[in-house]
C-alpha cells in the first residue's frame, strides 16, 4: 500500500500547533521532508520527539538562530525553497509521486541540502538509490571521506560510527539492522562538485536525539548523534 | 560704415581714432573762436527780429545753421589736419601666423559650408594679380611679411601653400611667443592670427598665454586675429569626455560615461556605442529635445578579457552634421585579473552566508574569506589562504584589516568589536579606501547596537528608532516584508540593472519574490545615493540597497536579510542568474576601486609623437600611510618590446606622489609598470602598479572646435590690437600701418577738401534755404 504525504499530515499525525506554518523570524528551520512511500514507515518516525530533543542541543551549542519547534513540509510545499535544510528518514520505503521528484530535484539544484538517515540494508538501499536516480539522473552516491570538511565544520569528526535505535541500544544488543553492517556516509554531488544530498545509511542518527534524555540509551551515541547533526547544518549553511 | 567714413574723410574711423588733429594755423584758432561767438549772437538777435511765421525754436535752428555754415567755412580757412604715425612701407615686418590644426578642416566657415583653411588660403591668393584686395596682397604691398604656421608648436614657412591643416593641438601661446623670439632684432609692426581659437592645451596653457600678452605689450606689438570658422551653427553631435573608472577586474560591467552636446537636432535621436576592438560591447539611445542640449549618457560595457583595452566611443553621424571627427572618442581601460580580495564576517550562521559564497564562489575576479562565529568564541573560516588568514578570528591590526579590498559585515551586533577594532574598520573605508558592505539581520543597525558607534558614522543611513539594544533580539522589530524594486539611480547603475531596457528592468524586478527586513532604517544621508528600495504591504518605501563615498572608499548598505531567497524561491527560475549577478557585480564594484599600496597613473592616456608623458605614482605603506622616501622607478615597455626605466622622485606637492616622464619613441601602446620597492606581505612579490600610455594621432581637435571669439577679442585687447572678420580682413593692413613701434614716418592728411566737408557745409545751408523758404521768411 501506497501512503501519499498530503497536506493533512504535514505535521506528525495531523499535529500542528502551527496552522500556516512556523513564524518567518528565525534564521533556521529543522525541516522534516514530508514524502509518499509504503508500508507503515514513513516521513514521520520519530516526529516530531526527535526533531525538538535536536533542536534543543543544537540552540544550546551553538548561536544559531533556531527555531525551536519541529517543521514538516511536503516536497511540493511551494515554499519549499524557504527552507534549504530539509531531513529524512525512512527513505528504504520511499515512493516519490512524479511531482515531489520534480520538486525535490529543482530544491536540490537551486541549493538546497538534503540529508538522510535511518535506513539499514542492502533492500533499502536499493529503493533509495532508485528513487534518488529519478531525482538526479546522472548523478552518482559517492563515499564521502573523513577528511572531507562535513567532518570538521563545527566538531572534529575521525570516525563513523553505527548508531543503533532505542531497542538495541538500550539493549545493548547488536548496533545493525537487517544486513547494514557497516555505517556508511555517502553524498550525491553537483556538477561543481557541491555536496547535495548527504546520506547516512545503516544508521540511525534521529533515534539517539529522540532518546537523548533517557539515561538508558548510551551517551556515547547521543553525542555522537548531536555532533554530526551540527556539523551536518554547519556545513549546509557554509556550502 | 567704415567703408563710408573713409570715403567721405579720406581716412577709415581708425585712423581717427589712432590719430590727431592739428590745425595748419594755430595762432588763429583764437580769432576764429571770437569771430564764432559774435558771429552766433549776430544771426541770432537777427533771426528773432526777422519776418515769417517761424516759432522761436524754428529760429534758433536756422540762426544754428547759418552759424554752423560760417563756422565750418571758418576752420576750413585754417587748414585742419590729421597727424598719424604711419609705417614705412616695406621697412616693417609684419608676422602673420597661420592656424595649421586639424580643426581649419571643419567646414563652418564663408558662407557656412567652406573650410576654414580653405577661407585661410583665399586671404592669401597664390597669384596676388587675381585678387590684388586680398589680405596677402595688401599686406606684402606695405610690409615684410614673415609666414609662420603653428599647431602645438610654431614653425616658420614661405608660403601658406605650405600648411596642411593636420596638426593634432593648438597651443596660441607658443604660437604668439615665436615671432617674438625669432624677428627680436626686426622691427615688428604686429601680428596678424588668423585663427578659429580652438585650443586645445589645457592646464598650463593659460597661464602661458597670459604671459606672452604681457610680454607683446610690453614691446609695443600689436595682435590682429581673423577668426575662422563660427562658434557653432549647422546640426552637430560632439561627444564629450570619457567618464569611466582607470581599471575594472576582467568579468566586470563598467559604467562608461559621458555627455553629448547636440546643436539643431531637436526631437532626433542618437546611437551612442561602446566598440573593444571592434566588437560593440554596449550601446544606448538618446533623444535631443532642444536644438542646444548638453545630455548625459551611460552604457554597461563587459569587460571579459584582461589588459589593456583601447575603448572607442562613438555617436552614430546623423544626417546633415557639419563635423563628424567630434563623434568618436578613444580610451584606455586597464582590465585587470588579479582577483579582488575581501573579507565576510558573519556573526551566525545563516543562508545569506551560504548563498553568498555559492554566487561567488566561480567568479575568478574574487576571493572571499569567510569567517563565521558559530559559537561564542569559536569561529570557522572558509576559503582562506593558508591557515595563518584569519586565525585569530576578526582582523585586530591595521596591517591584517587593510590587507582586504573590502569587508563585509553580516549580523554582527557591535559589542562583539573592540573600540578599536569599530575605529579600525572607519579607518579601513576613510583612509584605506577599502569598501565596506553592511547586511541586513538580527544583530545588525540598530538592533545590533551601532548607534553612536563610528560605524553608524559611516553609513549611508541614519541609525533611527530606539536606544541601542543590549542584546541583540531579532523580535524587537518586526518584520517586514518587501517588494524591492530599482530607484532612478538604480534603473542605469552597474549593480543593479539586470536589463538595459528601463520598462524590462523594472518587470524583472516585479517577478522576484518579496524579501524581509528585520532592521529600522532611516533615512538616507545627504550624498547617498539608494540604487533598490522596498515597498512594504502599507505601501510605504524604504531604503533597500545604498551607499555613499566616505573619505577614500565607500559604504553599501544593503538592508534585507535574505536575498537568498532569489536563488531558493519556488518562483525564481533553476537556471535563473539574478542573484548571482547581483552578487558579483555588488562584491565587484564594492572592491574593484580600493587603491593598492603603489598606484600609477599617466598625465594623458594619449599623447603625440615626441610629447612626453608624466608618470604619477602613490605610494603608501602597509597601513597604506603615504611614504615619501621610497625608491620609486617605472619601467615603459613599448610596442616594440624595448623597454627603458624612469626615476620617479617625490613631487613635494603631496605627500606619497611620485613622478617622472618618459618620450615614446614609437607610436602605440606603452605599458609603464611601477616598482616601488618593498614586496607583497603574501606573495612575497615586489610591489608593483601598472598604467598604459598610447602615443600616436590624438583627435582632441574637433572637440571644443567651435571659434573661440572671446579669447580672440581678449588677445587682441591685451596687445592694442583688433579683431577682423575675415571678409574686412584686408583692413586691418591700415590698422597694422598706424604704427606704435617699428619704422615710422609722420603723415599729415588735409581734413578741408574732403568730400564730407563739402557735404556739411551744403547740407547746412540747404536746410538753413529751406527754412526760410517754408516759414516766410525774406
Amino acid at each position: 500500500m501506497i501512503a501519499a504525504a498530503t497536506g493533512n499530515d504535514r505535521r506528525a499525525g495531523g499535529y500542528d500547533p502551527f496552522a500556516g506554518g512556523p513564524p518567518a523570524t528565525h534564521d533556521f528551520y529543522f525541516t522534516r521532508a514530508a514524502y509518499s512511500g509504503y508500508g507503515w514507515r514513513g516521513w514521520h518516525v520519530d516526529y516530531p520527539k526527535a526533531d525538538r530533543q535536536f533542536l534543543i542541543g543544537l540552540r544550546r551549542l551553538t548561536n544559531l538562530d533556531s527555531y525551536a519547534m519541529e517543521n514538516g513540509v511536503l516536497l511540493t510545499d511551494p515554499d519549499l525553497g524557504r527552507y534549504p535544510f530539509l531531513y529524512a528518514v525512512e527513505v528504504g520505503y520511499m515512493q516519490m509521486t512524479e511531482p515531489e521528484v520534480v520538486a525535490l530535484r529543482r530544491y536540490l539544484q537551486q541549493g538546497g541540502f538534503l540529508v538522510v538517515d535511518d535506513f539499514w540494508g542492502t533492500r533499502e538501499w536499493v529503493n533509495f538509490a532508485h528513487e534518488m536516480g529519478r531525482v538526479l539522473p546522472g548523478h552518482p552516491i559517492e563515499d564521502i571521506p573523513l577528511d572531507h570538511p562535513l567532518f570538521r565544520s563545527f566538531y572534529r569528526m575521525d570516525e563513523i560510527v553505527q548508531v543503533p535505535n532505542v531497542g538495541q541500544g538500550i539493549r545493548g544488543g547488536p548496533t545493525w539492522e537487517r544486513d547494514g553492517y557497516v555505517p556508511t556516509v555517502r553524498g550525491i554531488f553537483d556538477d561543481e562538485r557541491r555536496l547535495m544530498v548527504l546520506i547516512n545509511w545503516n544508521t540511525d542518527l534521529g533515534d539517539a536525539w529522540e532518546w537523548a534524555e533517557d539515561p538508558r540509551y548510551p551517551l556515547t551515541y547521543s553525542t555522537y548523534a548531536y555532533e554530526m547533526g551540527i556539523n551536518f547544518i554547519i556545513y549546509a549553511m557554509t556550502h | 560704415m567704415t567703408r563710408a567714413i573713409e570715403w567721405l574723410f579720406g581716412s577709415p574711423p581708425i585712423a581717427f581714432a589712432r590719430g590727431e588733429f592739428d590745425l595748419l594755423i594755430p595762432w588763429t584758432a583764437l580769432f576764429g573762436a571770437a569771430a564764432v561767438a559774435a558771429l552766433l549772437v549776430w544771426f541770432g538777435l537777427g533771426y528773432r527780429s526777422a519776418g515769417g511765421r517761424a516759432r522761436p525754436v524754428e529760429r534758433l535752428l536756422l540762426a544754428g545753421a547759418r552759424a554752423g555754415v560760417v563756422t565750418l567755412a571758418l576752420l576750413c580757412l585754417l587748414q585742419p589736419q590729421l597727424v598719424l604715425s604711419v609705417s614705412v612701407p616695406q621697412e616693417n615686418v609684419a608676422a602673420v601666423l597661420f592656424d595649421d590644426s586639424a580643426s581649419m578642416r571643419i567646414a563652418d566657415a564663408g558662407d557656412g559650408s567652406e573650410r576654414r583653411g580653405d577661407v585661410l588660403l583665399d586671404a592669401f591668393p597664390v597669384d596676388a594679380t587675381n585678387d590684388p584686395d586680398a589680405l596677402g596682397p595688401r599686406l606684402e604691398e606695405k610690409f615684410v611679411t614673415r609666414f609662420f604656421r603653428f599647431a602645438g608648436e610654431a614653425e616658420r614657412v614661405d608660403s601658406p601653400r605650405e600648411l596642411s591643416f593636420g596638426g593634432a593641438r593648438t597651443d596660441l601661446a607658443a604660437a604668439l611667443k615665436r615671432p617674438l623670439d625669432e624677428l627680436a632684432s626686426l622691427p615688428l609692426a604686429g601680428v596678424v592670427l588668423l585663427t578659429d581659437g580652438a585650443e586645445t592645451v589645457g592646464g598650463e596653457s593659460g597661464e602661458a598665454l597670459e604671459e606672452v600678452l604681457v610680454e607683446l605689450r610690453a614691446q609695443g606689438v600689436r595682435v590682429f586675429p581673423v577668426p575662422l570658422g563660427s562658434s557653432g551653427s549647422g546640426a552637430d553631435v560632439e561627444l564629450g569626455p570619457p567618464d569611466l573608472p582607470a581599471r575594472v577586474l576582467a568579468g566586470s560591467l563598467v559604467e562608461v560615461r559621458t555627455r553629448i552636446r547636440a546643436r539643431g537636432l531637436a526631437g532626433r535621436t542618437a546611437r551612442f556605442e561602446v566598440l573593444d576592438e571592434g566588437r560593440i560591447v554596449a550601446r544606448e539611445t538618446v533623444r535631443f529635445d532642444s536644438d542646444d542640449e548638453e545630455t548625459s549618457v551611460a552604457a554597461l560595457a563587459s569587460m571579459d578579457e584582461s589588459g589593456a583595452r583601447r575603448l572607442r566611443l562613438r555617436v552614430a553621424p546623423l544626417p546633415g552634421e557639419t563635423t563628424l571627427q567630434n563623434n568618436e572618442r578613444t580610451v584606455l581601460l586597464l582590465v585587470e585579473d588579479r582577483p579582488a580580495k575581501l573579507l565576510y564576517f558573519e556573526g551566525q550562521p545563516r543562508w545569506e552566508l551560504k548563498f553568498l559564497r555559492r554566487a561567488v564562489e566561480a567568479d575568478e575576479g574574487l576571493t572571499v574569506a569567510t569567517l563565521l562565529r558559530t559559537a561564542e568564541g569559536k569561529f570557522y573560516r572558509l576559503g582562506v589562504s593558508g591557515p595563518d588568514e584569519l586565525a585569530g578570528g576578526f582582523p585586530d591590526t591595521r596591517e591584517e584589516l587593510f590587507g582586504y579590498d573590502a569587508v563585509i559585515l553580516g549580523s554582527v551586533e557591535a559589542a562583539f568589536f573592540s573600540q578599536d577594532q569599530l575605529n579600525m574598520l572607519r579607518d579601513f573605508v576613510s583612509q584605506r579606501g577599502g569598501g565596506l558592505l553592511t547586511l541586513g539581520g538580527g544583530r545588525s543597525y540598530v538592533e545590533g547596537g551601532y548607534r553612536d558607534t563610528p560605524i553608524a558614522e559611516i553609513l549611508p543611513f541614519t541609525l533611527g528608532g530606539e536606544p541601542n539594544a543590549v542584546e541583540a533580539t531579532p523580535e524587537r522589530t518586526p518584520l517586514r516584508e518587501l517588494r524591492v524594486s530599482p530607484t532612478r539611480a538604480g534603473a542605469s547603475h552597474p549593480v543593479v540593472r539586470l536589463d538595459p531596457e528601463p520598462g524590462q528592468n523594472a518587470d524583472r524586478y516585479r517577478g522576484l519574490p518579496l524579501l524581509s527586513s528585520v532592521n529600522l532604517t532611516g533615512s538616507p544621508k545627504a550624498g547617498a545615493i539608494t540604487l533598490l528600495e522596498g515597498a512594504g504591504p502599507d505601501g510605504a518605501s524604504e531604503p533597500v540597497l545604498l551607499f555613499q563615498r566616505f573619505g577614500r572608499g565607500r559604504v553599501m548598505s544593503l538592508t534585507v536579510q535574505d536575498l537568498w531567497l532569489w536563488q531558493m524561491d519556488a518562483s525564481v527560475p533553476v537556471e535563473d542568474q539574478t542573484h548571482e549577478t547581483l552578487w558579483r557585480r555588488l562584491l565587484r564594484w564594492l572592491a574593484a576601486d580600493a587603491p593598492r599600496r603603489v598606484e600609477a597613473a599617466v598625465s594623458s592616456g594619449r599623447s603625440l609623437p615626441g610629447e612626453p608623458v608624466r608618470v604619477r605614482a602613490r605610494v603608501e605603506d602597509e597601513h597604506f600611510l603615504a611614504v615619501n622616501s621610497a625608491e620609486v622607478e617605472a619601467v615603459v615597455t613599448g610596442p616594440d618590446g624595448e623597454f627603458a626605466p624612469v626615476r620617479l622622485s617625490w613631487t613635494g606637492e603631496r605627500d606619497g606622489e611620485y613622478a617622472g616622464s618618459f618620450l615614446p619613441r614609437v607610436d602605440g601602446l606603452h605599458r609603464i609598470e611601477v616598482r616601488a620597492g618593498g614586496r607583497d606581505p603574501e606573495t612575497s612579490e615586489p610591489l608593483t602598479a601598472e598604467a598604459w600610455a598610447e602615443a600616436g594621432a590624438v583627435d582632441d581637435e574637433f572637440f571644443g572646435a567651435g571659434t573661440d571669439r572671446a579669447l580672440l577679442e581678449r588677445i587682441a585687447g591685451a596687445t592694442g590690437g583688433a579683431v577682423f572678420e575675415p571678409e574686412d580682413a584686408a583692413d586691418l593692413v591700415f590698422d597694422l600701418s598706424i604704427a606704435e613701434s617699428g619704422a615710422a614716418v609722420v603723415e599729415r592728411r588735409d581734413l578741408w577738401n574732403q568730400p564730407g566737408v563739402f557735404l556739411l557745409f551744403f547740407g547746412l545751408l540747404a536746410v538753413e534755404w529751406c527754412g526760410r523758404w517754408l516759414r516766410g521768411m525774406a
